[in-house]
């Protein structure tokens, strides 16, 4: 039952059809949120009492490693659920969400790079960190190779799904390595046991930051998804009727 | 499983340069870095371990580049799935295999070179052991590389491995200090022989799938 | 007894429809030769029948508990690194390594035991890789274009072969563009296969 569930409400079709409802609107608030946090952070949060204004980067530098990690969980649950169930939508996701995950991910270390100049006086360092990001990094790169090298298009679905999982691994590696291995690179400000450490006046745009960018990605990863899904399904007479 | 296993030394014994290409080329790159720097003996002692490390990387990935492609593209493969119900056991055969003869050979390589740039005979066989438990590690993750890029090329199979084996790299380069600097060494072989272990039970679980994919 | 019952079986891939509607069922001690042209699905027909790859449509269903399957498809499955004898010692058991010698020897292959199977000519190296199926019979052989690059007195003895293989209650299926000069049934696999 459970199984006839999830096949019924995870077809492609319904997938297009549905986000075409709420898409602009998503598209629309995450922008509006994104420019809100932005603004607010850049322009009228104070100035940090050691970094001075360059910590000002945190509004997109934080967000983008949350979303960089994130958007790999959330692969992860789709792998899953394409090895397990059998679902197509789930490597359809997989596959249009892996270039996002590449793009926040680079934004993440770009940004951090900057970052680290007026704070540790280099652009890199390997610490465990930012070398864990590199290396979710790469991995991004590996799955998008790795679909893109297979013609026969539901054996790179498989084969994807497969990478994914075992990559999942990393996620933790880089959620903790900060408190395994000591490093150059600051500890978590905001933590579930202990709360935030770092100042209101900064801790409320950066907050509308994260939401305003996560709004953001889902509203670029359903464009992708959809425009994947048009792409894969294009035999279909639905896509046909729809197209 | 001891059938497979038997089967696998038996092709190896055969093909040389899939067994001791590996470990004369593990020898010529631990001797080439000494000779290519111009440091003292004192200065090669506190980095040495870095090249040993790296060489292990290359080479484990090296080792494990046509673990399966072989069989797969003369369709041996397809016969072993044929013939043996849990394929798992099929992996497991050929990575324990390749281990034994071409892991544990290199992690001997590396701790005799360890010796010769300032390793005391003493802390020899706990660099043998750290050496082991990597190449048991990193075979099982290059193994899994090669597993997915059968027949498209070692570079994708380098992608998709290489994310995985760094923190194996981390963790080896951890556990040699423990070693120079004499305190936490058993607990970080401990860490590392848990993993080895329990990556040896699951990879070849996972490789299996992913063959049987490549299979269809 | 009916050993295999095929019920609608299709397969497509890549949202091509290679075949679809098959349904067919092969008895013990028979023969289902399997025909068609270039890329109908024959080989893809066969890897499913093993379980190397899954049907899209339709399911198979086995007569018999661990059916027991000799097969040789394209790939010879055999190493060029190997002489012929090395690559027998590899694949055989101890105890059924002489007959696959005798096999060897029957097949005119003795002369060049010792010779890296690279060097062999196409014809002698898909002598060596049938000899995996003439040595090790099962309930079912399934073969995937056997005859292809065998000489006149080989296509001969195979065919011998698998006459007292089926005389002797064994099944077979193959593929083939040359007669086998075999008592089969056949299956034609089009673009709208229902057989």
């Amino acid at each position: 039952m459970f199984t006839s569930f999830i096949h019924r409400f995870s077809a492609p079709k319904s997938f297009v059809e549905v986000t075409a409802i709420f898409f602009p609107y998503v598209m629309t608030i995450g922008f509006l949120v994104l420019s809100v946090g932005w603004i607010w952070g850049l322009a009228f949060a104070p100035e940090d009492a050691i970094q001075g204004n360059s910590y000002r980067i945190i509004f997109l530098h934080v967000p983008a490693s949350i979303y960089a990690q994130l958007i790999y969980f959330f692969m992860s649950i789709c792998a899953l659920m394409h090895l397990v169930w059998r679902v197509k939508l789930a490597a359809y996701l997989i596959k249009a969400a892996a270039p996002v995950g590449v793009i926040i991910t680079f934004i993440a270390l770009f940004s951090g790079s900057i970052w680290g100049i007026p704070t540790w006086g280099t652009w890199w360092q390997w610490d465990a960190r930012i070398t864990s990001t590199l290396i979710l990094f790469i991995m991004y790169l590996g799955i998008i190779t790795l679909h893109s090298s297979f013609s026969n298009a539901e054996k790179a679905d498989r084969l994807m799904s497969i990478l994914v999982v075992v990559g999942v691994v990393n996620i933790p590696i880089i959620k903790k390595s900060v408190d395994w291995w000591s490093t150059l690179h600051q500890p978590a400000s905001i933590t579930v046991s202990e709360g935030a450490s770092i100042d209101p006046s900064m801790l409320y745009p950066l907050a509308i930051s994260a939401l305003g960018m996560g709004l953001t990605l889902i509203a670029l990863g359903i464009m992708t998804s959809r425009l994947y899904i048009l792409t894969r399904e294009k035999n279909k007479k639905w896509v046909q009727s729809y197209v | 499983m001891l059938n497979f296993i038997s089967s696998e030394i038996f092709k190896l014994r055969h093909k040389l340069r899939s067994w001791l290409g590996p470990l004369l080329i593990m020898i010529l790159v631990l001797i080439a870095f000494p000779l290519s720097i111009d440091i003292s003996q004192y200065d090669l002692n506190k980095f040495f371990f870095s090249v040993i490390v790296v060489a292990l990387l290359m080479i484990s990935f090296l080792a494990t580049e046509s673990i399966f492609s072989e069989d797969y593209e003369d369709g041996s493969l397809e016969q072993l799935h044929l013939e043996e119900k849990d394929f798992y056991k099929v992996v497991l055969a050929k990575i324990i295999t390749y281990v034994f003869l071409i892991g544990f050979p290199m992690a001997l390589i590396g701790s005799v070179f360890s010796i010769a740039n300032g390793i005391s005979l003493q802390d020899a066989p706990k660099i043998f052991i750290i050496l082991a438990a990597s190449t048991l590690i990193l075979f099982n993750v290059f193994a899994f590389g090669s597993a997915l890029s059968i027949n498209k090329g070692s570079m994708l199979g380098v992608l998709a491995s290489l994310p995985l084996a760094l923190p194996v790299i981390v963790l080896l380069g951890r556990a040699v200090r423990t070693v120079q600097y004499g305190s936490g060494f058993f607990e970080v072989l401990a860490l590392m022989v848990g993993i080895g272990l329990i990556v040896t039970a699951i990879m070849p679980m996972i490789i299996s799938a992913t063959l049987k994919t490549h299979l269809e | 007894m009916q050993l295999i019952t095929a019920s609608n079986l299709g397969y497509s891939i890549n949202d091509k429809r290679l075949f679809h509607n098959l349904t067919f069922s092969l008895d013990s001690g028979c023969a289902l030769h399997i025909k068609g042209g270039n890329g109908s699905g024959k080989s893809t027909l066969i890897r499913i029948l093993l379980g190397l790859t899954a049907a899209s449509k339709g399911n198979i269903e086995f007569g018999k508990q661990s059916l027991s399957i000799s097969y040789l498809g394209h790939k010879n499955a055999i190493k060029t690194y190997l002489t012929p004898i090395q690559n027998l010692e590899l694949i055989f058991k101890p105890a059924i390594f002489p007959l696959a010698v005798d096999w060897m020897d029957s097949l005119g292959l003795t002369q060049v035991q010792d010779e890296m199977t690279a060097n062999l000519s196409f014809g002698q190296q898909k002598k060596l890789a049938l000899i995996r199926v003439l040595a090790n019979p099962a309930d079912l052989i399934i073969l995937d274009e056997p005859f292809v690059g065998l000489d006149h007195s080989s296509r001969n003895l195979l065919s011998n072969f698998l006459k007292e293989q089926l005389a002797l209650g064994i099944s077979l299926i193959l593929t083939s563009h040359i007669d086998p000069e075999l008592n089969c049934s056949e299956l034609i696999l089009s673009e709208d296969t229902n057989a």
